[in-house]
């Protein structure tokens, strides 16, 4: 499984994310896109909106964090596996 | 049935829920989440005791506080939409509250502290563009305005606030502003008229944002020249101030034109005998988080005096 976030450092609800990531024992990569401008674009292009967070779970793409949002689309994409 | 019913998850009800716990109320806190308004801030500096306190934190730290009581039971997650009052006026009655996933909770007493949320500009493109340039939460995206030209609307500490988030980042900030004067702090002013990329514009009043996939410009009416103008931006911010969560309350109580519960500033009672109210959701003249844990203590305290005066259930036998 395949997470990805695009975060902020002054951000909260991408400090909430990946907190819960951490805690879940979930692997993610994070992009910095206040420092980041390819990512920044490209987080654009994915999600077509410019707020943070944005959370990648396989092929989902998630606007903010809701975790069951989130969760849902963890099981998702195990079920697609 | 619970003796209390706290509704909210900020500083009010958190300071209430301890205080319930110490005096072994039976209680329900109900919250969509912990921290109140200041969660998204980056460095809380007044909140006596701590020099500097971030909004995640300080929402661990009540959530922590609150899970520390032994008769306050947590419902997270959670949003109140309706108060009933059953079986006539409280200490015979009772109140039923109901929240959003069909729960239905019996209480004695209620202490609303469910605070306030953002005030939107209700102008054309504002829904539209939400997400596309126009920005709800300064701390979060300011970083990605880079080298943009943006707009902030508001002229009060927040607004101030957002201006300083984007200062190390946009090329040109515009600050419009409906009145005649800056409102915030003088710290903040002061950061705000030092910087060069700022210009503010006063009486200023924001009629449309408009776009293609993004935001592109900003018009808004000159209450002077009662002319309209049209600013390029790449961004808009928005910080008008709040207005109170009171909706689920229906004609229960008594509130001012604001929409605020009107409260005796002694006791925080309603005009509704058994409810209770404190923190932004009330009329309370100063919104601060220092102000609505205090005022939340208060009420919790007569709270304690109306149970133990009609010693209405086990716990106060």
């Amino acid at each position: 499984m395949n997470v990805t976030i695009y975060s902020t450092p002054t951000c909260i609800y991408c400090k909430m994310a990946k907190e819960y990531f951490t805690t879940n024992a979930i692997p993610f990569t994070e992009y910095n896109v206040a420092e980041d401008d390819a990512k920044r674009d490209e987080m654009f292009e994915k999600s077509q909106q410019m707020g943070v967070p944005v959370i990648q779970i396989g092929e989902k793409i998630l606007v903010g964090f809701n975790q069951p949002d989130v969760e849902a689309a963890l099981s998702q994409s195990e079920t697609d596996k | 049935m619970y003796e209390l019913t706290i509704i909210g998850g900020g500083p009010a009800a958190i300071a209430a829920a301890v205080y319930a716990g110490r005096k072994r109320i039976k209680t329900a806190l109900i919250t969509k989440d912990f921290g109140g308004q200041s969660i998204v801030s980056d460095d809380i500096q007044n909140w006596i005791g701590d020099l500097g306190v971030s909004g995640f934190e300080l929402a661990k730290r009540f959530e922590a506080h609150v899970r520390a009581q032994e008769t306050v039971e947590v419902f997270q997650g959670e949003v109140v939409t309706q108060v009933e009052s059953v079986g006539g006026e409280v200490p015979q009655g009772n109140f039923v509250v109901e929240t959003g996933t069909g729960k239905k909770l019996e209480t004695k007493t209620i202490l609303v502290a469910s605070g306030s949320k953002r005030r939107r500009l209700g102008v054309p493109g504002e829904d539209e563009f939400d997400g596309k340039g126009v920005v709800f939460c300064s701390t979060c995206d300011a970083p990605l305005f880079k080298d943009k030209d943006v707009a902030v609307v508001g002229g009060g500490n927040a607004g101030l606030e957002a201006v300083v988030d984007l200062i190390p980042y946009a090329k040109k900030i515009t600050l419009l502003i409906r009145g005649e004067e800056l409102k915030g702090d003088p710290i903040t002013q002061e950061k705000v008229q030092s910087s060069a990329k700022v210009e503010v514009l006063f009486g200023a009043v924001t009629q449309e944002i408009k776009g293609d996939k993004m935001v592109q410009s900003l018009v808004y009416k000159d209450k002077k020249s009662d002319q309209t103008q049209e600013i390029a931006i790449g961004g808009v911010f928005i910080e008008i101030g709040a207005i109170p969560n009171s909706d689920f309350l229906g004609e229960l109580i008594e509130r001012n034109s604001q929409n605020e519960i009107i409260v005796d500033h002694k006791t925080q009672t309603t005009s509704k005998k058994g409810i209770w109210a404190a923190g932004d959701v009330t009329d309370v003249l100063y919104k601060q988080n220092n102000i609505s844990a205090g005022d939340a203590v208060k009420g919790l305290l007569n709270i304690y005096d109306f149970l133990h005066k009609h010693t209405q259930t086990e716990a106060h036998k």
